[in-house]
């Protein structure tokens, strides 16, 4: 079933600033779509407009067989309240421990009883491997621990989709397979990801479907071994092989 | 000097002078927290308004910061009457204050919310806070502990501000050392102790500010 579905989208930060040009794509429930490309080509641009922090100048975004309207806050609420999105840089509140974290939205904004959202707060935060972290603020652990609170506040919100942008770009290179280890338990889990990733092993290996993207424009899309091993285009198959040689 | 000093004339007005004291602090505290409101309510226009709300809160910041309190103060003093709004000194003054501290400490607080990093607020936003959720959430406890010490600055220069409500006749510090002064001419000794409670209150109120900020607000402030 399809769940997500964007139709020619056109987005610009100004006017002279185009940065996706007609993105035509179909997401089915539970899929994994990874989107690669080089820096600039529009991967990031796609999850913002996706979460509403960039309205779209054309096109329409439907999920679950709802058209968003950007111009209507309810519409942009009930959209979210499907989606979560796990940033670069963490984005965690450095004002509240990890435990408060994870907590705040679902106690806060979906109001849900206390109880249990800190029992699911904390069973997340285990499975994330930071069952001995809940008082600690962000500041005082490490680039990977920080964005498995992330992943873990994201997980609390019950997501149908949950997009995460090029989660392992701000880490040490020794931190990213923690925070690798972590998406793959969740890859598991039925929720529909869509990874914006450099990491082209981890793309190919949790990917069921795999976008290439480039100038703001869908390069092509297709299975893991196809775009990896036997891409239609020359673009892409320049990329990959960039890629693979570096 | 021909002047001799006689510092028992005005001891006596001690206890006058100290009922002063108690009007200076409570019309200022009162302003200052009236002006807290008003400044957080305009920095949030200000940074998260309509272009319209926007301009008004700019064009109010502009005017009072821009504008001596003095003349504020007259401004309401013989303005308000016209629009047949009649109040006492008192209010008259506690409003001018609260006013002036708004339009100083929205600018304090806006650059405070400008400081809260672009990342936890895109967090908040697509996790579905409200604007008056992010502020109680994220920018608030994000800009309490920067602000805390040049809001208990402006609080101190403000205690000492108040003084010109004496022109309006409030018989507060100022106001009563005013009085006395006319009426025993013993302008050095009166000024000396009005002064000497000046000097006291602010040491205290920083003092009581450096506590709050240290065990309410973490922040590490020198007592003295």
């Amino acid at each position: 079933m399809t769940q997500l579905e964007i139709n020619g989208l056109f987005a610009e930060y100004s006017p002279s600033l185009p940065i996706l040009e007609d993105v035509s794509l179909k997401i089915e429930t539970g899929e994994i779509i990874s989107i690669i490309g080089p820096s600039g080509s529009g991967k990031s641009t796609i999850l913002r407009v996706l979460v509403g922090l960039l309205h779209p100048s054309q096109g329409h975004v439907i999920v679950n067989g709802t058209e968003v309207n950007y111009k209507s806050p309810s519409a942009l609420k009930s959209m979210r309240d499907t989606m979560a999105m796990v940033f670069q840089q963490f984005n965690l509140f450095q004002n509240m421990s990890v435990l408060r974290n994870v907590m705040i939205a679902p106690l806060k904004i979906k109001k849900e009883p206390e109880a249990e959202v800190e029992a699911r707060a904390k069973e997340y935060l285990e499975i994330m491997g930071l069952g001995e972290k809940f008082d600690a603020y962000p500041d005082q652990l490490s680039g990977g621990q920080q964005q498995r609170v992330a992943l873990a506040r994201a997980l609390a919100l019950r997501p149908k989709i949950l997009l995460l942008d090029e989660v392992t770009s701000a880490l040490d290179p020794e931190m990213v397979n923690e925070v690798l280890d972590a998406i793959r338990v969740l890859s598991t889990k039925g929720i529909t990801l869509i990874i914006v990733s450099h990491e082209m092993a981890f793309v190919r290996e949790v990917s069921d479907r795999v976008i290439m993207m480039d100038d703001g424009k869908v390069v092509e899309i297709g299975t893991p071994d196809e775009i990896f091993t036997a891409a239609k285009t020359q673009r892409c198959r320049d990329f990959i092989s960039n890629i693979i040689q570096h | 000097m021909s002047y001799t000093l006689q510092w028992g004339v005005a001891f006596d007005y001690l206890p006058y002078f100290l009922g002063g004291a108690l009007v200076t602090l409570h019309l200022t505290f009162l302003g200052f927290l009236a002006g807290l409101i008003i400044g957080i309510t305009t920095a949030v226009a200000q940074v998260y308004g309509s272009p319209l709300m926007q301009r008004t809160a700019n064009i109010y910041v502009v005017f009072f910061t821009n504008t001596p309190s003095l003349v504020t103060a007259f401004f309401i003093f013989f303005g308000l009457p016209e629009f047949g709004i009649l109040l006492s000194p008192y209010l008259c003054i506690l409003i001018n204050l609260a006013l002036n501290a708004g339009a100083f400490l929205a600018d304090v607080f806006r650059s405070g919310i400008q400081s809260v990093k672009t990342t936890e607020m895109e967090a908040a936003e697509i996790m579905g806070f409200s604007l008056f959720q992010k502020v109680q959430y994220v920018i608030a406890p994000h800009i309490a502990k920067t602000l805390y010490p040049p809001i208990s600055n402006l609080y101190i220069i403000f205690i000492l501000g108040s003084a010109l409500a004496s022109i309006f006749g409030v018989e507060e510090l100022t106001g009563r050392a005013f009085n006395v002064d006319s009426e025993t001419f013993r302008s050095i000794e009166i000024y000396t102790i009005a002064a000497t409670i000046y000097v006291l209150m602010t040491f205290a109120a920083s003092f009581a500010l450096a506590l709050v900020g240290r065990y309410v607000f973490r922040v590490k402030a020198r007592m003295f």
